[in-house]
């Protein structure tokens, strides 16, 4: 998946609903809406390892790595609701 | 969410209800306000006003793929403090919402504050004193607080929409606590919205809506129904994600006058759709394409609907000079059975 980072958490919750909370996030900074074709380019060239991961590594290895993030950011402890999103 | 059965206890009936208050909105259970304890007895006498059996399924609620079984919606109906009575009408709505075409999904995590508007057609506005004429979007009608009201909390709670967590809505709206009126038919000069819906005049029906903005059109600026028309329209400019259609709830004046000087609704709805247009140099340049390419503009304007069918025309609310404009589409109406 790719996201940009005020909606990593969001994007993996939402990727949990539909049954997959394991994958990499390749992530770049928030916004992205604004800026510039060679700017948007050079963006998606940082992110471009994190991509090949996801592409590229077995299913269980992606788990392995991304087992305790995920719980993190899926069910954030001890939160409820938040005015800051989580 | 914490578990499903709680005890609590307390030396008198108000700590009572403040204990349950806090437990509920300790959990996430609410949306702030105090809630009804639903308690077994309570939980029962609505499910059985519904006609239906307790695990019934409704549906699945997403994101979080929530089952909506008669027994859930019984309990946040009671949190909400709706009568038993309510119950088909909520059960109805919720079947709206759960539309395959209806943007539920999107509504319950989008940073937009998009959210349900409940339209009431038919008899049970009387039976259950759902408002449709003065104030008929609050406060005060315990059935227009209460329904919407559960239906906000079937979308906490059996969606998890919970705010800065599933839901990523910026500012929230105060329409999200309950959205809902009847349409004034007693004083619609036209046809009722569920009839020209194809509905019997005698049935009840919910129309559930997608709605973001709200905008009161004050004043009654205007002589005869062109300017009248003209005048409604500007408050209804082209708007970012407005691209599903506009609900215009004519006020009891406006639309008696219409009506006198020989419009129908359609005519209404045609003009709106002319009138409700500006100027392409007033946007940015990737609205007006985005516009166009989804056919609500030509080489000089943007235009509110891409057609007068997706001008909702109904009537609502009490004497005065006011129209309400409500940035609304994807209708999906249900018959309420009792």
């Amino acid at each position: 998946m790719i996201a940009s980072d005020m909606f990593t958490r969001f994007a993996r919750r939402m990727a949990s609903t539909q049954g997959v909370p394991y994958m990499v996030i390749a992530e770049t900074p928030n916004p992205i809406r604004d800026l510039s074709p060679d700017a948007l380019r050079k963006r998606a060239e940082n992110m471009m390892p994190a991509i090949h991961d996801g592409l590229t590594l077995p299913p269980a290895e992606i788990a392995r790595r991304t087992k305790e993030i995920a719980e993190q950011q899926i069910h954030p402890r001890g939160i409820v609701r938040s005015g800051t999103p989580v | 969410m914490g578990e499903a059965y709680v005890e609590v206890t307390a030396e008198n009936p108000a700590d009572l209800m403040l204990a349950a208050y806090e437990r509920a909105y300790d959990q996430g259970w609410t949306d702030g306000f105090p809630i009804i304890p639903a308690t077994d007895s309570r939980v029962d006498e609505f499910v059985k006003a519904s006609g239906r059996a307790a695990d019934d399924v409704i549906g699945i609620l997403p994101p979080r793929k929530g089952r909506v079984t008669i027994e859930v919606i019984a309990v946040n109906a009671v949190m909400a403090g709706c009568r038993a009575e309510y119950m088909p009408v909520i059960i109805a709505a919720l079947e709206g919402l759960l539309d395959p075409g209806f943007p539920l999904e999107l509504m319950q995590m989008t940073t937009n504050p998009m959210t349900p508007l409940l339209f009431i057609n038919g008899p049970i506005r009387k039976e259950l004193d759902i408002n449709s004429g003065t104030a008929c979007l609050g406060p005060g009608w315990r059935a227009n607080s209460t329904i919407g009201r559960a239906i906000r909390l079937l979308l906490i709670n059996g969606g998890s929409a919970l705010p800065g967590v599933f839901s990523k809505v910026s500012f929230g709206s105060p329409l999200r606590y309950s959205f809902i009126c009847g349409e004034n038919e007693e004083e619609n000069p036209w046809e009722p919205f569920h009839v020209g819906l194809g509905f019997k005049r005698e049935d009840s029906t919910v129309t559930v809506f997608k709605a973001s903005n709200y905008c009161n059109i004050s004043g009654g600026e205007g002589v005869g129904p062109v300017e009248t028309l003209r005048h409604i329209a500007t408050h209804m400019p082209p708007m970012y994600g407005g691209g599903d259609g506009a609900l215009l709830l004519l006020g009891v004046n406006h639309a008696r006058s219409l009506h006198d000087a020989g419009l129908s609704k359609r005519d209404i709805q045609q003009a709106i759709w002319e009138f409700a247009r500006v100027p392409v140099e007033n946007y940015a340049k990737s609205f007006v394409e985005t516009e166009r390419g989804a056919g609500r503009g030509d080489e000089r304007m943007v235009w509110r609907t891409r057609s007068p069918d997706e001008v909702f025309l109904a009537v609502g609310g009490g004497a005065g000079p006011q129209d309400l404009y409500i940035s609304a589409g994807a209708p999906k109406t249900r018959l309420i059975e009792r």
